[in-house]
């Protein structure tokens, strides 16, 4: 017999409490693995439309404290091309619309040229790309099409102020860009009355090396006192609406987790207080002080770790059945990452070891012979 | 038994311990040796001391004056006193005091897992204890479907898994019926002429304090002349 063996016989002593423990607890880690997640995977999965097209640097207006208020010339677009180092250079423009008869709220609405390197990996599935010269029309993703109804050949209200014609239905390799609308960005200027305006300019560097990357941002830079040159990476995790997402989803997770500690500290201590008498007599028979805490501390752990078998289930379950949902799955972007379950893993183990010590400190301190006669 | 001082096991020294800020003598100047494979019973009204004479020799409680002395070292000078509990004696209680959740063999290797022994070490050495205290069919069993005999058999077993040199029991055969107790008996028996055994047994039966080598009479935390 190991001394986790011994330890895992006393968690099965009372099955249902230890149940509703692992249940407290998991309720906590599925917060985590589901909230974060999906936070983490959203934040992934915009990288991913930058990264995916070569992206290696993206220019926004600095000081700025959301992306979206960047407002930039779109005449530097031109002069970023015009640098040796950069091979390919689109602007952009981003909105969020809502079409509240289809129940559908805080659409992207993406302004870029026609020809694009950004939208030319998309695969049309009906109707046709978008042309240059294209007034009032709109490509959408397969995702919004369907939760919009609409096809190639059909109107839709923008804004509630004007209709487009869709033009065509894309796939995209991200599930984000599947329920996004894309429109020429003349339009999209026009839409939000920021002509000759952009609020963001991706650049592809000639050759994908960090010198280069480096030597490029750094002329980029020097162009103008107010630009910010950023790797995808670290413009979409700077991104105050990223940041927020994260903060929000582990203050959430924060309430679930108090709830699984309480759970958590409450059994431990009912666990120590009926074994009083058995602690005692593992002092009696030579067991030391740490001994016996690390007996308690263990099956707060065992517990524990039931807690993130389970809790990363439920989540893993919950994020999946979101993104089933037509509206839901536009945002719910299904792959969890592992370190959002090693973190749900971390947290529920700091929750056993938080939520044991007391009990087990407790249990080390009591003085053999007054808990041999226990009753 | 000689009287040579090498023999002396264990040696309680003007021990006495008071509670309640002095107000209550549970122990007064009690002083006594016990020798290698010596058999000694304490007997005395309840609340005359055993009890507390028993958790000063086994380090579960501190004197308030006085000293214990084993193999000639001071309790007070060990640097641990469970490492002292855990291999130099074995406890055996009256209500058995074993582990529910685990099986005889289980129980008996509960001293063991403080040691430095692998898994398969600790479980051959309480195979080995238990067929020595006759329970090897039993070995499987959780305490709840063992007798009072086999129970006390098993808690036997555990004290000695770390092949104590001193048993320390408090009224072993007190929940027992008599044929159980007799085999409990023998088994100390055994345990001082073949292993060498020291044994000090608190007792309320004087047919088994009979068998003992000596008897230590205790009123009022007092050892008094039998």
């Amino acid at each position: 017999m190991r001394l986790v063996q011994f330890t895992a016989k006393n968690v099965f002593r009372r099955p249902m409490r230890s149940a509703l423990t692992v249940a407290g607890v998991a309720g906590g880690v599925a917060a985590v693995v589901a909230l974060v997640g999906i936070a983490g995977s959203f934040e992934r999965a915009l990288t991913a439309v930058f990264e995916r097209r070569g992206v290696d640097l993206l220019v926004s207006s600095a000081g700025g404290l959301q992306k979206t208020s960047s407002v930039l010339d779109e005449s530097l677009c031109g002069q970023i091309a015009a640098l040796p180092l950069a091979r390919d250079v689109s602007p952009g423009l981003v909105d969020v619309y809502s079409f509240a008869e289809h129940d559908l709220f805080g659409v992207v609405a993406r302004g870029v040229p026609p020809e694009s390197f950004l939208i030319r990996d998309l695969e049309v599935l009906s109707g046709r790309r978008l042309a240059e010269g294209d007034v009032r029309c709109v490509m959408l993703g397969k995702t919004l099409a369907a939760n919009l109804g609409k096809q190639p050949g059909d109107k839709l209200d923008v804004a509630a102020r004007e209709e487009f014609e869709v033009v065509g239905v894309y796939e995209s390799f991200s599930p984000l860009e599947n329920g996004w609308l894309i429109m020429p960005l003349a339009e999209l200027q026009r839409m939000m009355d920021r002509q000759g305006k952009v609020m963001v300019i991706s650049v592809v560097a000639r050759q994908p090396d960090e010198e280069t990357i480096l030597a490029l941002r750094d002329e980029i830079a020097a162009m103008a006192s107010n630009l910010e040159v950023l790797p995808a990476r670290s413009f979409v995790g700077s991104m105050v609406e990223i940041r927020l997402a994260r903060a929000m989803a582990w203050m959430t997770s924060a309430l679930a987790l108090f709830v699984g500690a309480i759970s958590m500290l409450n059994t431990m201590l009912a666990a120590v207080h009926e074994r009083t008498r058995e602690l005692a007599v593992l002092r009696a028979v030579g067991w030391r002080k740490t001994s016996v805490l690390r007996l308690v501390l263990i099956e707060a752990v065992l517990l524990a770790l039931g807690s993130a078998a389970l809790g990363t289930l439920l989540g893993l379950g919950a994020v999946h059945l979101l993104s089933l949902f037509p509206t839901a799955g536009r945002l719910v972007v299904g792959d969890i990452g592992w370190d959002v379950i090693a973190q749900g893993f971390a947290v529920a183990v700091v929750l056993g070891v938080l939520g044991g010590l007391y009990p087990a400190c407790r249990a080390a301190r009591q003085v053999p012979t007054e808990g041999l006669r226990h009753d | 038994m000689t009287e040579r001082a090498a023999d002396v096991l264990l040696r309680a020294d003007r021990v006495t311990k008071l509670y309640l800020d002095g107000h209550v003598l549970a122990l007064g100047d009690v002083s006594f040796s016990l020798h290698r494979a010596e058999y000694v019973a304490v007997m005395g009204p309840s609340g005359s001391g055993k009890s507390t004479l028993l958790n000063v020799l086994g380090a579960l409680d501190r004197p308030t004056s006085g000293e214990v002395y084993f193999e000639g070292q001071a309790l007070g000078a060990m640097p641990s006193l469970d490492r002292y509990r855990n291999r130099k004696l074995g406890f055996v209680f009256q209500s058995f005091q074993l582990l529910p959740v685990l099986t005889a063999l289980e129980n008996v290797q509960v001293p063991m897992l403080e040691c430095v022994r692998s898994d398969a070490q600790r479980v051959a050495r309480a195979r080995a204890l238990l067929d020595n205290v006759g329970l090897t069919r039993r070995a499987r069993h959780l305490p709840k479907h063992l007798s009072m005999g086999e129970r006390q058999r098993v808690a036997i077993a555990r004290a000695l898994a770390n092949d104590p040199p001193l048993l320390l029991a408090d009224e072993p055969t007190g929940n027992l019926d008599t044929f159980s107790a007799r085999g409990i008996m023998r088994l100390f028996t055994d345990l001082r002429y073949q292993h060498g055994v020291s044994i000090l047994m608190v007792t309320h039966d004087p047919q088994l304090a009979a068998e003992a080598d000596r008897i230590l009479q205790m009123r009022d935390g007092r050892l008094v002349e039998p």
